[in-house]
C-alpha cells in the first residue's frame, strides 16, 4: 500500500504548477485550466486523507467538487466569450471593465 | 511492488503534463494536456480505494468539462492568436513565489506529514455507500447544489448569448469605450 505522504506530495506539486501558471499567463483560458488543475490536486489531498482516516466525508466532498467546479467552467468560459465578443481578446490584462 | 511503479509512472506523466499546460503557448495543446493529466489523477484516485470517483474524473473532468473548455477555444478560434509576453517582473515573480511555496509545502510534508499507522481493513467506497451517505446525512447539500447548478446555467445562457435581435446591440455594449 502506497503511503498517504507520495500523494500530499504529488498534491502539492501540482498544486503549485497551477499557482504558477495563474501568475504567470495572460491567456484567460490556460488560466482557468490552471485553476482546474488545482481544484483537482485539492481533490487528490482530499482522497488521501480520506484513506488514510477511513473516513467517506472526504470522497462526498470531492464530489461536489466536482459539481462545483462543473458550474464554475460553465459560467467562467461563458464570461470569456461574452469578453470575446466585446474586445476581440481573451487577455485578462485587457478585461479592465470595471476599472475606475 | 506494480502499484508502486504504476504510482511513479503515473504521478510523472501528471506532472509533465501539468507543466505542458502551464508552460506551451497554444491552448489547444494545454487543454489535451490537462486531459492526460487529468487521466492519470484518476489512475491515482484507484491507487487511493476510490474507483467510483476515479470513475466520474473521467467521465466529469476529462470528458465534460475539458470538452467545454476544448469548444470555448475553438469557437473563439484562439490558436491562431499569439499570446503577449508576459512583463519579466511578474514572470519572475510568478515562478520564484510558485517554486518557494512548493518548496516550502513538500518541506512540511516531509517533515511533519508522516502517518506511522497504515490504514488497516477495507474501506468501503463503492456507489452504494457513497449513495447511502449523500442522501441520508448530505441531502440538503446534494439538493443546494442542484439549484446552484441550475443558477449556473441561466447565468452561462444570459452571459454568452447576443442578444435576441440579432442586429440590436446590448445596451451594454453601447456604453463601452472601444
Amino acid at each position: 500500500m502506497i503511503p498517504t505522504q507520495w500523494f500530499l506530495i504529488l498534491s502539492a506539486i501540482l498544486f503549485a504548477i497551477g499557482v504558477c501558471g495563474v501568475l504567470t499567463r495572460k491567456n484567460g483560458i490556460t488560466i482557468f485550466m490552471s485553476i482546474e488543475l488545482m481544484v483537482n490536486a485539492v481533490n487528490l489531498t482530499f482522497l488521501a486523507y480520506a484513506r488514510q482516516f477511513h473516513q467517506l466525508h472526504g470522497l462526498i466532498f470531492v464530489f461536489f467538487v466536482m459539481a462545483i467546479a462543473a458550474a464554475e467552467a460553465a459560467v467562467g468560459l461563458a464570461i470569456f466569450i461574452s469578453l470575446f465578443h466585446h474586445r476581440e481578446t481573451i487577455d485578462v490584462d485587457e478585461a479592465n471593465l470595471m476599472h475606475w | 511492488m506494480l502499484e508502486y511503479v504504476i504510482f511513479f509512472f503515473f504521478a510523472a506523466v501528471a506532472v509533465i503534463f501539468a507543466l505542458v499546460v502551464v508552460l506551451h503557448r497554444n491552448p489547444v495543446v494545454g487543454a489535451l494536456s490537462l486531459v492526460v493529466s487529468f487521466f492519470s489523477l484518476a489512475v491515482m484516485y484507484v491507487l487511493l480505494d476510490a474507483p467510483f470517483l476515479a470513475a466520474l474524473q473521467v467521465i466529469v473532468y476529462a470528458g465534460a468539462i475539458m470538452v467545454l473548455f476544448l469548444f470555448v477555444i475553438m469557437l473563439l478560434n484562439l490558436q491562431h492568436m499569439s499570446e503577449p509576453a508576459t512583463r519579466p517582473i511578474q514572470q519572475f515573480l510568478g515562478y520564484t513565489a510558485s517554486a518557494a511555496f512548493a518548496i516550502g509545502v513538500v518541506y512540511y510534508l516531509v517533515k511533519y506529514a508522516v502517518f506511522t499507522t497504515m490504514p488497516s481493513g477495507i474501506f468501503h467506497t463503492d456507489s452504494t455507500s457513497i449513495g447511502v451517505a449523500i442522501f441520508e446525512s448530505y441531502v440538503f447539500p446534494f439538493e443546494m447544489v442542484s439549484i446552484l447548478l441550475l443558477a449556473a446555467i441561466v447565468g452561462a445562457l444570459l452571459l454568452s448569448g447576443r442578444s435576441s435581435g440579432g442586429q440590436a446591440p446590448s445596451p451594454v455594449q453601447s456604453d463601452l469605450p472601444s
